[in-house]
């Protein structure tokens, strides 16, 4: 089968590569040009950690071949660094790549690349977003292990910072996680119900009296 | 590497493209390839030959001209849920936009690929059908229409010809006493429909004077309900009578029990999400104004949760 001569601009970087039409674009990125920041999870496109963000949009690449990407311009989370909002906050790193340190945006951090790719093509579009648009923009990512909550809010700090204002303390470093409010993952009640899903009663008695 | 190999293709027009599909041993085209892709990948699929159409973008178009609503075969999932026409006037598609897979998906899957594909769990066919919408074809012979209502055959199977491909969608324009409303269920944000049921209406007088009702992932394909449809036109719209065309839908639907619900579970989700469908669409037909400002917010638990049944 022929081979095909295609061209990615890559955080900046321009590459020519000589590649088989059946070769996606995530094995070409990790395999041809050792760009292993963008992960493989799922392999089927249901999990968005191979998100890069291309010609301004983000994309599964397990879920693209590398001859469609040709003479596209890509960024991976290996660029994020050299993007022209990094620096903004008080590290050298992107917003949101700060952001997911200080919020505690990750545990195992296999997701997180795609997050990141994600939370961008939301914050180029939307620089201010609700929780709302925020949730709705990593919809095709999947995280197994923070329930998503301080995902959130690593990408509202990015937000915070990219608008000005003071971004919340991180609660890892100034030992707040203990907090109750924040041990009990902070999750938005599913109904206005006083007695409902999030409002629990630590001194609920079972009824009937004493049981002995 | 995932896919078997095949020789890629970039046609630069719809007539060399055609051409290709003509001469080439049972090519397979690729659009958004969101669902190609994975299919290439497991080798449920193993063309010889793969036709790129992403270099086609005269294909790259929403638009209406001619009495008809036009969705070119290159435009995303993305461009219907951002097109200002389709927010005007065609409640069935701006809802049914963002309730496709997720954001990424979105960015590159194509309706026309959506309806080539012809899965029966696919929410764009049941659009379609509910606007009484044409797919449009090019062939060795040239342009032919085909109505949604015929197009669909069995699961991943359709009317076209092996040498023909879509070159757009198209349905009649929606005037301002017209309405449509999709709505979905999914077990979470990014999964296929467990049902689905659009309804379009055009009041005249306060009558519907016509009317369609089709529905998602419960027969072999996407079906329009015409029974349902026949009992709501001449009639003045009420809770009653869209309680009736509900269950009307609910009783020609044929799903199948499986992982996600039981038979009798979907078929009462039909009933339910016809009559709310029938709602929203109503609603929209005697309203002025976008789309989005009127029928229900399914983006969000808040939305579906303000709404009574």
């Amino acid at each position: 089968m022929t081979k095909k001569e295609i061209s990615l601009t890559i955080n900046g970087t321009e590459h020519e590569l000589e590649v088989e039409p059946r070769k996606l674009l995530v094995h070409a990125i990790r395999e041809d040009l050792d760009l292993t920041g963008t992960h493989i999870g799922c392999d089927t496109g249901n999990c968005g950690a191979c998100t890069v963000y291309m010609d301004g949009q983000a994309v599964k690449s397990c879920l693209t071949f590398a001859v469609q990407a040709d003479g596209s311009e890509i960024t991976t989370v290996e660029g994020m660094e050299d993007h022209p909002d990094a620096g903004m906050g008080e590290s050298d790193l992107h917003p949101i790549q700060e952001g997911f340190r200080e919020m505690h945006g990750l545990q195992c951090g296999y997701c997180t690349p795609g997050m990141i790719m994600s939370a961008r093509a939301l914050l180029e579009e939307n620089p201010d977003p609700t929780e709302e648009e925020i949730r709705e923009s990593i919809s095709g990512n999947l995280c197994r292990c923070t329930g998503y909550q301080n995902i959130v809010k690593a990408i509202q700090y990015a937000a915070d910072v990219m608008n000005g204002r003071e971004p919340p303390e991180s609660p890892v470093e100034h030992g707040e996680a203990a907090e109750p409010e924040a041990a009990s993952d902070g999750g938005t009640p599913m109904c206005e119900a006083d007695d409902c899903c999030m409002d629990v009663d630590t001194d609920f008695e079972p009824p009937g009296g004493d049981h002995k | 590497m995932k896919a078997a190999n095949f020789e890629h293709h970039e046609p630069e027009t719809i007539e060399e493209a055609v051409s290709l599909l003509e001469s080439l041993d049972e090519p397979t085209i690729l659009a958004g390839g969101q669902s190609l892709i994975p299919m290439l990948r497991f080798r449920l699929a193993r063309p010889d030959t793969v036709i790129d159409l992403n270099g086609l973008t005269e294909l790259e178009y929403i638009r209406e001209d001619d009495g008809h609503l036009k969705i070119g075969a290159l435009a995303r999932h993305v461009d219907v849920e951002e097109s200002a026409i389709i927010d005007r006037n065609y409640g069935s598609f701006a809802d049914a936009a963002p309730l496709i897979a997720d954001p990424q998906i979105r960015n590159q899957g194509t309706v026309a690929g959506s309806i080539a594909q012809s899965d029966p769990k696919g929410d764009w066919g049941t659009v379609l059908l509910a606007h009484d919408g044409e797919v449009v074809a090019q062939g060795p012979d040239g342009e032919r229409t085909i109505p949604a209502k015929d197009f669909f055959l069995l699961p991943y199977d359709n009317m076209l010809g092996e040498d023909e491909l879509i070159t757009e969608i198209r349905v009649p324009e929606s005037g301002s006493n017209e309405g449509s409303a999709y709505h979905k269920l999914k077990r979470k944000v990014g999964d296929y429909a467990m049902a689905g049921s659009a309804a379009r209406v055009r009041l005249d007088g306060g009558v519907i004077e016509d009317a369609d009702v089709a529905l998602t992932a419960v027969d072999i394909t996407n079906i329009a309900v015409d029974e349902a449809a026949e009992e709501l036109e001449g009639e003045r719209p009420s809770a009653d009578l869209f309680r009736e065309a509900g269950k009307i839908a609910a009783e020609q639907s044929n799903p199948e029990s499986d992982e996600h619900g039981s038979a009798a579970y979907k078929r009462n989700m039909v009933r339910v999400l016809t009559q709310r469908a029938l709602a929203d669409a109503t609603e929209r037909a005697t309203q002025d104004g976008p789309a989005a400002d009127f029928g229900t917010d399914q983006l969000t638990p808040e939305g579906m949760a303000a709404e009574g049944d």
